[in-house]
């Protein structure tokens, strides 16, 4: 598949690349103080490998990416990071914060609202509905079928389910 | 023979053993393609389940899951650019061009029509040549399976995106990441920082989660006004004049699958890339360019990954060594049922053997009959808006991400390889050959080492032996020509070859044109 470079330079591109190469040498370091230069067989020597070929390659796209037309097109936070996907993120790294003290059920609950209302617009009963539906289909699907025991929190999910489940055994009987 | 007929059909004439297989088959379509679930967690938590079953039940249901599962993963390859597993990337690499010019439905009825072929083909080699093909594996050198490695890792690096040195950049990235935690062989911290949590490394499935799952859908955000393409699914069923015209490539793409499979250590993924690239070669005038939505470049993987299934079993019923990450799995499943696969399970207990050669086929039977049915309905979640669909993607990472340790830990591994995936996706990195540089570093690291001890680390003599082995100068001539047709010197190299123009061609510029064309 022949290949070929796009042709003008992508807001951010220069710094990107310029980060991958600070990263690169970064890990290069790491991988030396394994073992340094011990052996060919040594533990650090894969490492030191691949961070070798790092090094070279993020110098060599740096460069390729110098070449192209200076002038960049378009506008960072436009093109590529919009504060769409800038919301999301903060969105995602807040649930990770929360999850463990608010429990699945209502972090995933708000996560689902919040992030349906704000991408899709609907009406509020109809998005509460909607995250409804989507909460109940994952929770089927990891708690109850795959058994993905999913952090509790403030919602007493297991007294819940044993109180569910003793309600169907005595209408079974 | 007759004998082994009877444990062949084992399973089809027992109505529970029948509705185990078509049950785990449907389970494993749906693992498969659902972004977050993978066949390896699914069947890992069936163990679980299934620990105080009968083993044939057991094994049944595992085994529909394997075979359903390595089919699924194509579906939202197709639908929505997210492979389901690592076998799936070369099929999103055509399938997704596919389904945004509306021709889902004919992408997803040939995958399938080309996965059951592929499927029996395995199955088929799996059954007549089990013996043969693993003395050919035992034959293999630790340095061949690092370079297998390292051929895969270039060959995804120089299927797609913009320039072969992102890719190799990008390998380079995921080996790297492999290589976090404790070394396998000395117990050594590697880029652990200090820190206790990162003995075992980053789990790979977070990594892939973040990197396809996330990664596209924070790209999706960028089209959120874009209505979402109807996917044209009126007719699933493929035409029999497009199975008859591509059931050479899928014949071949199966073999080639079914031994990539039958190689330790490798399975669905490499032996898809591999044969997506044999596609390309054989393949002189595609219709629609590669990359663009040639079908070559659906069939040719999709049989490959699903005859690989029946190779895998090839190393790990013969000599006890799982051919990837699944069969892995289920070597423990047998160990636990008191069963131990190696060269002897053959002799000791042909049963087995047979009743799963049997129960594989059975499984291949019921991912035509779910695969050609019900897309309507799991179209539908692509045709849903993406204002919904998402939020539901998001929701399935974060917790496919958590569900892999309980560890909320895993959440910060998606989501911070998941944003990279964004950047690297937005500035022409590819995050495919990461994905594969993570799950192949140990292979290639650990085959290195004991193949330089070997050589008592001397360079001249590693490379002494490896021009001295016909498989070994193979592989790297492979490794070597990949490398090099990616490179300006081969353009040199082509104009260098090309037949220098006659004299009289000049006189007559519209004639060479024709005979150019």
């Amino acid at each position: 598949m022949p290949h070929s470079q796009h042709s003008y330079t992508k807001p951010g591109e220069t710094l990107f690349g310029f980060l991958m190469v600070v990263l690169s040498v970064f890990l290069f370091w790491q991988a030396y103080s394994i073992a340094g230069f011990e052996s060919l067989s040594s533990p650090g020597a894969f490492p030191l490998a691949a961070t070798a070929l790092m090094v070279i390659t993020a110098c060599i796209a740096c460069v390729q990416n110098l070449r192209l037309p200076s002038e960049v097109q378009g506008h960072f936070f436009k093109e590529i990071l919009p504060p769409v996907v800038a919301v999301m993120i903060a969105v995602i790294l807040l649930f990770a914060v929360v999850l463990d003290t608010l429990g699945f059920i209502p972090t995933a609950l708000a996560f689902l609202f919040l992030t349906i209302k704000f991408l899709h617009r609907g009406g509020v009963i109809r998005t509460t509905l909607l995250s409804l539906m989507v909460l109940v289909l994952i929770y089927v699907v990891f708690r109850l079928v795959f058994k993905v025991v999913l952090p509790e929190g403030i919602v007493p999910e297991r007294e819940i389910l044993a109180y569910l489940s003793d309600l169907f055994n005595t209408g079974a009987q | 023979m007759l004998e082994a007929l009877q444990y062949f059909s084992m399973a089809w004439v027992s109505p529970q053993l029948l509705f185990l297989t078509a049950l785990g088959t449907f389970l494993g379509i749906y693992v498969g393609a659902i972004p977050g679930l993978s066949v390896t967690m699914a069947v890992s938590i069936l163990i679980s389940f299934t620990f105080a079953w009968d083993i044939n039940n057991a094994l049944c249901l595992m085994v529909g899951v394997y075979m359903g599962g390595v089919y699924g993963g194509s579906r939202t390859a197709i639908l929505l650019n997210i492979p389901g597993a690592p076998s799936a990337i070369a099929t999103a690499l055509d399938g997704f061009p596919m389904a945004q010019k509306g021709e889902a439905g004919r992408a997803i009825g040939l995958s399938t029509v080309m996965s059951v072929v592929g499927g029996f083909i395995g199955i088929f080699i799996l059954a007549i040549a089990a013996p043969h093909i693993s003395e050919f594996a035992l034959t293999f050198q630790p340095r061949d399976y690092m370079m297998l490695g390292i051929m895969g890792i270039m060959l995804v690096g120089s299927l797609s995106g913009e320039s072969l040195t992102k890719g190799i950049f990008a390998g380079a990235f995921g080996m790297l990441v492999g290589t976090v935690g404790l070394d396998p062989l000395t117990a050594e911290e590697r880029f652990t920082f200090g820190a206790v949590e990162l003995w075992n490394g980053i789990n790979p499935v977070a990594v892939m989660i973040g990197m396809f799952g996330l990664s596209e859908a924070l790209m999706q955000l960028h089209h959120l006004d874009k209505v979402a393409l109807k996917q044209k699914l009126d007719r699933i069923i493929p035409a029999w004049a497009d199975v008859r015209k591509y059931l050479s490539l899928s014949t071949q793409s199966s073999v080639l699958g079914t031994i990539i499979g039958a190689l330790p250590g490798t399975g669905g993924d490499i032996a898809a890339l591999m044969a997506y690239d044999h596609a390309k070669r054989v393949t002189k005038n595609p219709k629609v360019p590669f990359g663009k939505g040639a079908k070559e470049g659906l069939i040719a993987p999709e049989s490959a990954n699903n005859a690989a299934v029946g190779g895998a079993y090839i190393p790990m019923l013969t000599l006890g060594i799982p051919g990837d990450a699944v069969t892995a799995v289920f070597i423990g499943a047998l160990f636990i049922h008191g069963l131990n696969p190696g060269p002897l399970l053959l002799t000791e207990r042909p049963e087995m053997f047979w009743f799963t050669v049997g129960n594989l086929t059975l499984a291949n039977i019921f991912v035509l009959i779910f695969g050609l049915t019900g897309i309507k309905l799991f179209a539908r979640i692509v045709e849903c808006p993406k204002g919904i669909l998402i939020p539901l993607i998001f929701l399935l990472s974060i917790v496919g991400a958590y569900a892999i340790n309980n560890s909320v830990a895993d959440i910060w591994w998606m989501l911070g390889f998941g944003v990279l995936g964004y950047f690297m996706k937005l500035y022409g990195y590819q995050v495919g050959p990461v994905i594969l540089g993570v799950i192949l570093s140990r292979l290639v690291d650990e085959n290195w080492r004991r193949a330089i001890i070997s050589e008592r680390g001397d360079l001249g003599e590693f490379f002494g032996q490896l021009f001295s082995s016909p498989l070994s100068i193979v592989l790297f001539s492979i490794i070597t020509l990949v490398f090099v047709s990616q490179t300006p010197l081969w353009t040199q190299l082509k104009r260098c070859f090309k037949r220098p123009p006659r004299p009289d061609d000049s006189a007559h510029p519209g004639k060479s044109k024709d005979a150019a064309a």
